[in-house]
């Protein structure tokens, strides 16, 4: 019943949160220089005052902002987030197009830093001032200070260049016939080096949360009576010790998930990956501003119910949390 | 017990601070650090005057390769890779502080506010800190860079805007942390005024995570800046690393020098600040763990 | 294409000129063998293929893949049988009669018929950009019957064969085109029925397209390649890397690529580089003074600046030869061209000192004054690379320039249409005749509040005058004697200092055949072009 009661009132505090973000797009769209019929008429060479009138009060620019506001918050709550001029379709159609490929980089980049680091992590934990340890510290530092449009530059021009074994662009080969199975594969071939590039980052953060937090549980009681019983090493740290390191990197991976969506656009730019991230950045190269703040929506949205998620699991995981 | 090692630390900043300089000085790692941090400041305060070419200024063939006419090559337009490394220091250095400076300000008003009155100003507060969380940092600050238009300012105004969160959130746990001790308690009963409570009292005893927060802020803030200027986002009238990298990046099969060079200056630059943090972070907070 | 035209009626002098001037090596290497995919990296993505409603290469390109015209043009600027079996010109110019093919049909079985082609040159007249400009002479289609079409003028139009080609008037299905709904948001707009050589049969908006061999062709034989795949490319370097692999066989209109990169594919063994198949547009670039601004008032500043810029450079260096320095308003192409004008080369010396007698000393900063240099947005070779040279070049005569990136299209348009700016940088199609593309930035009463217009705020009463005798001169010589005046004015004024003249490049792996069949370039069908031995590299 609690948590029934605890659910129903993050839900709602994320449909709150969902509104503000309507808003904060709603005025960005008013700070632009430039509005829709400022474009059209641009593009058009010039137009009479009356065409621009008319064309104002067409897109329902002539009202009060209030009057805007309200209409506005309405069209989005109906699931309608305008057109894109540049592509002359439906924002949400063209973002349900690309937003597979995203996450697929995304969830993939995740689970590779999670993977990774929580492995990385542990194994620098268990001797703490070996070489390895000291190693991993250096990688994961070094990924965190690497700007990540580098590190795929630099992956590119190693792995595609000059030892060619990975595709320099893209997502897969179009018009390769074949089976469900040949493209998966050829997808995963393509997945690589932007995966690759966009975990190296989160990679660090998770490697050394892992390594904190193992280094707390080892040293805890509960693990010094799992060693006493004479268990062996192995047993103690996978089976016993590892359940709760791995909790707080979930945690993290949870809160920096928009950070992995807003990286998502600069790993997709360097390597093609048809994902929202790319088309963000086109809108703002061609001032689509529908379809910018469409992304930039549609990207919060999914920060939102991740965030949800990572917080009711967290709940129904560990009972002690309120 | 506890709380007289606290009155103890107010009344002997020096010994504190001694304290901390050793711990710091004996990790290697953070010793590297200040050596690469101190090469840098040095690049930046005297590097124009020892290496005084202009950067933007066509002093070589267009892409000639490290070493043949000059030491770090030049750019597609002939623009010597060497002078921009030196003078980019300057902008992206700058960057780097300011829009730091602006971060600190924003979480450190939000935080402490939130912290120190809790109730609802905490509550509305910390709503608008995970509004801000959820939102992806990266995008925002393209769409506020491109909507103003790309410049210095409305750079670092952008970075600023969208990475002052973990400041907000960390300045008001450790108010909260240190609201009911005793010092405090004691300033409360001499009649001291809300406002030099929070700002004299509590602010500096809760600057040491602070001051670990704001040099790794340095470090992100470089990174933003370098990717906005990647993505097309840079002030073209200011050489910074990040610009170089953008103007160079369609040619980087052909000339990956140009690319390459200021992308490692970036990164031992973020590096030396991210040792220079941690060691910090060690000596300043031992109970505490800073995870970014 | 963004500059408007508005008339066709002189371009094709132009184009007759221009025939003269290039040389052609054989059209064919061998055999056209069927087989084989050709792969191609759009910069510009369609977002549909309906070039009868839409101007640009982006639509067309595809589009005229999709649909077949009237006639086609070669590369010596004749027109050749297409659907059009043969045709007859009455002798007033105003009658054009065409006998269709017989057998040709649409992608879904239909027969293409006269009703088609007045359908679609009326669709064409009312919805395309160009189209009241293009079509303006022809008052009406007649269809006496199934197979004969006929043209009625009201003026003679010597550029109509022009406009009949696959880029500007498609043949498109009155029976799904013409079903009521509104042609602009027509579902067959991406999902086309067409007449062409080739059928749509995959498209993923933004992503990529893959039209196919449509086996019913009315050209027996043709086409000969299986399948034409379009991918979108954001990024030059993919681009690059895939041409460079041979992963991708052709690149269009620079294809997104740097010229620096287009120089370094060159090298490539497997590819071939043309600036073929771009007679028709000429764009001259330019960096413009806003005259209304005290310091650019004076003209010693204007000279003094276009003696501190290096054409030279600009050209060679920064655009690899691929672009040619303009001399003045006019296209070297043009036939009114006159080289006899001031070509104000490099020489520091003398802008230095014209910028002393002007009243604008160095001070103690080294600078005399600061100005900002605004630029149109999108073509990084010719607009953004030369900001850079501009900022240290103009520092060597004493000038700051502040760099006022563009962060998008209406803000620069609003910057130089609002005249704000103190310079800008922008470019122009020349369009076939100076009357068409040029004289809208020199008139005194063209100073508007649009970019591409006399927005430089330039006013010279004698100028004017020139342009006005030259619009009605019909004698060429005439004419050509008014624009040499026309140029040496200008070029003494200078209310802009044209900087270069860049031609498009089409870059293309060297076992593909027939890729430039005419002076429309890759606008035009793609069914002659093959494989050597009918098989992809």
């Amino acid at each position: 019943m609690k948590f029934f009661y605890s659910l129903i009132k993050k839900v709602s505090y994320s449909l709150l949160l969902l509104l503000a973000v309507i808003v904060l797009n709603f005025l960005l769209l008013h700070i632009a220089p430039g509005d829709p019929v400022e474009t059209l008429v641009a593009e058009m060479g010039g137009a009479t005052p009356e065409l621009i009138a008319q064309l104002r009060s067409d897109y329902g620019l002539d009202k009060s902002f209030p009057h805007q506001l309200l209409n506005y918050i309405l069209r989005m709550a109906k699931g309608d987030l305008g057109m894109s001029f540049t592509y002359d379709q439906p924002v949400v159609k063209l973002i349900m197009g690309r937003l597979a490929a995203t996450m697929i980089l995304v969830l993939t980049a995740l689970m590779l830093a999670v993977f990774l680091g929580t492995i990385l992590g542990i194994m620098a934990a268990q001797k703490p001032k070996s070489f390895f340890s000291g190693f991993v510290t250096l990688i994961s530092l070094a990924g965190y200070s690497a700007p990540v449009f580098w590190t795929g530059i630099m992956l590119l021009i190693l792995f595609s260049y000059l030892v060619p074994i990975f595709p320099s662009f893209g997502m897969y080969e179009v018009g390769s016939s074949g089976n469900m199975l040949s493209y998966f594969l050829d997808v995963l071939h393509h997945l690589v080096l932007p995966a690759l590039t966009l975990a190296s980052i989160y990679l660090a953060v998770y490697s050394r949360i892992a390594r904190a937090s193992m280094m707390d549980v080892l040293g805890s009681d509960y693990i010094r009576t799992a060693r006493s019983k004479g268990l062996s090493e192995r047993v103690v740290v996978y089976k016993h010790a590892l359940k709760n390191a791995v909790l707080p990197v979930i945690t993290m991976a949870g809160l920096q998930f928009s950070q992995l969506i807003a990286g998502a656009v600069v790993v997709e730019t360097v390597f093609s990956w048809p994902g929202m991230g790319q088309m963000a950045f086109e809108a703002i190269l061609r001032r689509d501003h529908t379809l910018l703040l469409g992304i930039l929506f549609f990207s919060t949205l999914i920060v939102i119910v991740v965030n949800l998620l990572t917080d009711m699991s967290y709940r129904l995981l560990d009972p002690r949390i309120k | 017990m506890a709380d007289d090692v606290k009155m103890n630390e107010i009344a002997a900043p020096s010994r504190r601070f001694l304290e901390a300089w050793y711990m710091f000085a004996s990790n290697k790692a953070a010793l590297l650090g200040l050596g690469l941090g101190i090469l840098i400041a040095g690049v930046t305060i005297f590097g124009p005057m020892i290496y005084p070419t202009d950067p933007f200024e066509m002093v070589g063939a267009p892409m000639s390769p490290p070493g043949e006419e000059l030491l770090l090559g030049t750019d597609f337009l002939g623009r010597d890779i060497l002078a921009g490394i030196v003078y980019g220091a300057r902008t992206t250095v700058l960057v780097g502080f300011a829009a730091t400076f602006f971060t600190l300000v924003i979480g450190i008003l939000i935080g402490v506010l939130a912290g120190f009155y809790g109730g609802w100003v905490e509550n509305l507060l910390m709503r608008v800190t995970e509004f801000f969380q959820v939102l992806p940092a990266l995008l925002l600050a393209m769409v506020l860079v491109a909507l103003f238009s790309p410049s210095l300012y409305t750079i670092i105004f952008a970075i600023g805007v969208v990475s002052w969160t973990p400041v907000a959130r960390l300045t008001r746990a450790e108010f909260l942390k240190i609201k009911e001790r005793e010092f405090v308690m004691a300033e409360r009963a001499i009649g001291a005024t809300n406002w030099s409570i929070m700002w004299k009292v509590m602010l500096p005893n809760a600057a040491p995570p602070l001051i670990v927060a704001a040099t790794l802020g340095v470090g992100v803030a470089i990174l933003f800046e370098a990717a906005l200027s990647f993505l097309g986002l840079g002030d073209p009238n200011a050489f910074s690393w990040g610009y170089m990298i953008g103007a160079s990046r369609d040619f980087i099969w052909d000339t990956w020098w140009a690319v390459t060079f200021p992308g490692l200056a970036i990164f031992v630059t973020v590096l030396s600040i991210s040792l220079i943090g941690d060691g910090l972070n060690d000596a300043l907070n031992p109970k505490l763990r800073l995870v970014k | 294409m963004r500059t408007k035209l508005r008339k066709w009626r002189t371009t094709f002098w132009l184009l007759s000129c221009m025939v003269l001037t290039m040389g052609f090596t054989s059209a064919y290497a061998g055999t056209p063998v069927r087989g084989g995919d050709l792969i191609t990296g759009y910069g510009q993505f369609p977002s549909h293929f309906n070039h009868a409603i839409q101007s640009g290469a982006a639509t067309a390109v595809p589009g005229c893949n999709i649909f077949a015209s009237l006639v086609e043009t070669n590369t010596k600027f004749e027109p050749v049988p297409y659907l059009a079996k043969s045709w007859e010109v009455s002798s007033d110019g105003l009658t054009y009669t065409f006998h269709l093919v017989e057998n040709a049909t649409f992608h879904d079985g239909k027969p293409i018929t006269s009703e088609d082609v007045a359908f679609s040159f009326e669709i064409v007249k009312a919805n395309h950009s160009f189209g009241p400009s293009m079509l303006g002479p022809v008052d009406r289609v007649e269809t006496p019957d199934k197979y004969t079409a006929v043209f009625k003028l009201n003026n003679p139009h010597p550029a109509l064969f022009m406009v009949l080609s696959p880029a500007l008037l498609p043949i498109l299905p009155k029976h799904v085109y013409g079903d009521g709904q509104p042609i602009r948001k027509h579902p067959a707009n991406t999902n086309p029925v067409g007449s062409g050589p080739f059928k749509l049969a995959e498209f993923k908006p933004g992503d990529y397209f893959i039209l196919e061999r449509n086996p019913n062709f009315f050209r027996p034989g043709q086409p000969y390649l299986d399948r034409i795949i379009g991918r979108r490319i954001k990024d030059p370097n993919a681009n690059f890397i895939a041409m460079k692999k041979g992963d991708f066989h052709l690149a269009m209109f620079n294809g997104g690529l740097r010229l620096k990169q287009i120089e370094s594919l060159k090298k490539e063994k497997h590819i071939v580089v043309t600036s073929k198949g771009y007679e028709a547009i000429a764009p001259v670039y330019f960096l413009e003074f806003n005259l209304r601004k005290e310091m650019f008032k004076d003209v010693r500043v204007r000279q003094a600046i276009a003696y501190a810029i290096d054409r030279k450079f600009i050209t060679e260096k920064l655009h690899s030869g691929f672009s040619k320095a303009a001399t003045g308003p006019l296209h070297s192409s043009f036939p009114w061209y006159t080289d006899q004008v001031n070509t104000y080369a490099l020489n520091l010396e003398k802008a230095n000192q014209l910028l002393d007698e002007a009243g604008y000393p160095k001070k103690a900063d080294g600078y005399r004054f600061s100005a900002t240099i605004a630029w149109y947005p999108g073509e990084p070779d010719s607009m953004d690379t030369l900001a850079a040279y501009m900022k240290p070049q103009l520092k060597k005569v004493g000038i700051d320039v502040q760099l006022k990136p563009p962060a998008d299209f209406v803000s620069w348009y609003k910057h130089v249409a609002g005249w704000q700016h103190d310079m800008t940088m922008s470019n122009i199609y020349s369009w076939g005749d100076p009357m068409i593309g040029v004289h809208r930035l020199y008139l005194c009463d063209n100073q508007k509040h649009v970019v591409w217009t006399n927005t430089s705020g330039y006013c010279n009463k004698e100028l004017d005058a020139i342009m006005a005798k030259a619009s009605v001169e019909t004698d060429f010589a005439e004419r050509k004697a008014l624009y040499a005046q026309f140029q040496q004015i200008l070029t003494e004024d200078l209310p802009l200092i044209w900087t270069h003249e860049a031609p498009y490049q089409t870059i293309y792996h060297k076992n593909l055949n027939n890729v430039i069949t005419s002076v429309w370039g890759a606008a035009s069908p793609a069914d002659k072009m093959y494989w050597t031995d009918g098989k992809m590299p």
